[in-house]
């Protein structure tokens, strides 16, 4: 088996050396299996191991490799993908009980565009049920039981892309692809010191993917860096004729050239003043620290203030509405009641009773924010704040708990406005808990975040950190 | 964070009036999701948020409805969680309601044009096969 520090590594590294054809394929894929085999359990972090259909993908990648046919920087790298992407003939059950043996006959597009950069998928990650859509108090609101988190597993990864979350901190694989409606990527990210994207709404195809709501669900990569992040963002970016909200070929697609992204413009980086009401005492010394780091590689870093209005009352309206018809027929039958969570088994009943006229108010209010938030883009290229004001949290705490509940104007915001975002670790707590910083940018200007991210990264090694996770 | 009139929310306040919060991602955040269900009770039956009448009799014909429809599937205090729900959503919807907006003050709706109607793609996902 592999020494840990490769399956570490960043894809870079990793393809650097399979595309010379020193590293294998084969052999990073049983290495990734086996150690996934043995933690992955211990962390609740898949939903279902594919060792076979690892195995063969693995060594078509190998093949094709010697023969001279490197198709690009994931080329024979294993992942492992949310379990709301479908999967052909391998059960995807939404983390949900009731969906605990639905099987679909196609691939999500996302598991497609993989499939041809000769990405290798390892299994299905762990998720919150429904991906948190009918509401949850309690970490363990999963088919997999509670996600537990890398740097101490006392503690949760975070939903609800958590076992994502999970197997990437742990070294479990590659990279993995999580999904947002609301903070199911960059928070995730932030609890398990990864770097996370949440992508521009549109920008990379939800063909495939469970539904939760429709205006504002996005999919992305979690990985070791942000460039890790960039590299699979333009595999799997692009415009679907599968999905209809999917933009334009021209503004869909990414392509992605290190040397190049760095030597662009100098980004306008806006530190927030108001996305947090107050960090815990141990982050705000983190963010501190990470706001001078910004300041010495981007000379014009000024203050910046979110504008103020019902947004996350929007967002959470919108989000409720939508959530309520997705899963609509399983609230009307009564199969709702099957989920693990206490408040997963009746928030549905509540979403439902949202007038068609308040949701049509809400998006009202939704296009007057992306204009003020157009506005704000006008002053900066990238808005920079602490992607959570707390580190993880106890596996059995009550998430709906005063102490655990707080304003989220930016998550809000952005999902609201469909606006790209990029979680990096800046930091760890006294309690040896990562941190994270999060950059937000304009729509359709993901390259903007990944720049940040980047350049971030360049001046610091937090994300080349990773836990001691015991066998 | 402040309320539209200025006026600073507390962690709490926020808590209640995040109400439907949906999905997603974690706790604190928004997740938070849809209106907690409070510990303590209070006179309105809804938990300590207060409601203008107006608001009130909203909150509660919402309850209702829910009963109405599916009564028999909850227990007591799965109905006492969600007559506190239906109370904790109306402060979000009072707040949407309240926002100014103009006539021409359209939705932002991400829906497109359909420009060839005859070549409807599988187009939505196909149902899984078995469940």
């Amino acid at each position: 088996m592999l020494k840990e520090a490769v399956l570490y590594a960043p894809i870079s590294e990793l393809a650097r050396q399979i595309e010379a054809k020193s590293l294998s394929p084969v052999d990073l894929t049983e290495s990734y299996l086996d150690r996934s085999a043995r933690l992955g359990p211990k962390l609740n972090a898949y939903a279902r191991l594919m060792p076979e259909a690892a195995r063969e993908q693995a060594q078509a990648a190998e093949k094709e490799i010697r023969r001279g046919h490197y198709r690009g920087p994931l080329h024979g790298i294993p992942y492992a993908a949310k379990d709301l992407l479908a999967v052909k003939d391998v059960p995807t059950t939404w983390g949900a009980k009731p969906f605990a043996n639905q099987v679909f006959d196609y691939n999500a597009t996302v598991i497609e565009h993989l499939n041809h950069a000769g990405a290798i998928l390892l299994g299905k990650a762990s998720m919150i049920e429904l991906a948190g859509g009918m509401g949850y108090k309690f970490a363990s609101a999963s088919l997999q039981g509670e996600a537990k988190n890398p740097w101490n597993p006392d503690c949760w990864t975070c939903g609800s892309s958590s076992g994502s979350g999970a197997i990437v901190a742990a070294g479990l694989a590659g990279f993995a692809i999580g999904t947002e409606t609301w903070g199911s990527i960059i928070c995730p990210s932030a609890y398990c010191g990864i770097s996370g994207l949440r992508p521009t709404y549109g920008r990379v195809s939800r063909y495939g993917a469970m539904a939760l709501a429709y205006s504002m669900d996005k999919i992305g990569p979690m990985a070791r860096s942000a460039e890790d992040c960039a590299r699979i963002f333009a595999a799997i970016a692009g415009h679907d004729f599968l999905d209809r909200s999917t933009l334009p070929i021209d503004k869909a697609a990414f392509t992605y050239s290190p040397a190049n992204d760095l030597k662009g413009r100098s980004l306008r980086v806006g530190w927030l003043k108001n996305a947090w009401k107050q960090y815990d005492p141990g982050i705000a010394k983190i963010m501190d620290a990470a706001h001078k780091v910004l300041q010495k590689r981007f000379p014009s870093v000024k203050d910046a203030q979110l504008p103020e209005g019902p947004w996350e009352d929007a967002a959470s309206l919108i989000l409720s509405c939508e959530a309520g018809s997705t899963f609509g027929e399983l609230i009307r039958s009564g199969k709702v009641s099957e989920l693990s969570d206490p408040l997963g088994r009746i928030g549905g009943y509540v979403q439902q009773t949202v007038s068609g006229s308040d949701y049509n108010t809400a998006l009202r209010i939704r296009e007057i924010l992306q204009q003020k938030m157009t506005e704000l883009f006008d002053s900066f290229d990238v808005l920079a704040t602490a992607s959570q004001p707390i580190a993880a949290t106890p596996l059995s705490a009550d998430l709906l708990s005063p102490e655990l509940t707080f304003p989220d104007p930016l998550g809000g915001i952005g999902n609201l406005c469909g606006l790209p975002a990029l979680s990096v670790p800046c930091g760890f707590t006294d309690k040896k808990l990562p941190v994270g910083l999060q950059f937000v940018a304009r729509a359709g200007d993901d390259l903007a975040v990944l720049q940040a991210g980047r350049v971030f990264q360049q001046a610091t090694d937090w994300h080349r950190r990773h836990p001691t996770v015991n066998s | 964070m402040t309320d539209k009139n200025g006026r600073v929310l507390t962690r709490r306040e926020f808590a209640q009036r995040a109400a439907l919060l949906s999905a997603t991602a974690s706790l604190a955040t928004a997740e938070a999701v849809l209106p907690a269900p409070l510990q303590d009770s209070g006179s309105q039956g809804g938990g300590s948020i207060t409601l203008s009448e107006a608001g009130q009799t909203e909150a509660d014909s919402r309850y209702q409805q829910i009963l109405g429809l599916y009564g028999n599937r909850f227990s007591d205090a799965q109905k006492a969680d969600l007559k506190k729900m239906c109370y904790e959503l109306q402060p979000a919807l009072d707040h949407i309601r309240g926002y100014a907006l103009q006539n021409g003050d359209a939705p932002a709706l991400y829906l497109k044009p359909l420009v060839e109607r005859e070549k409807k793609p599988q187009g939505s996902a196909p149902a899984a096969k078995k469940s």
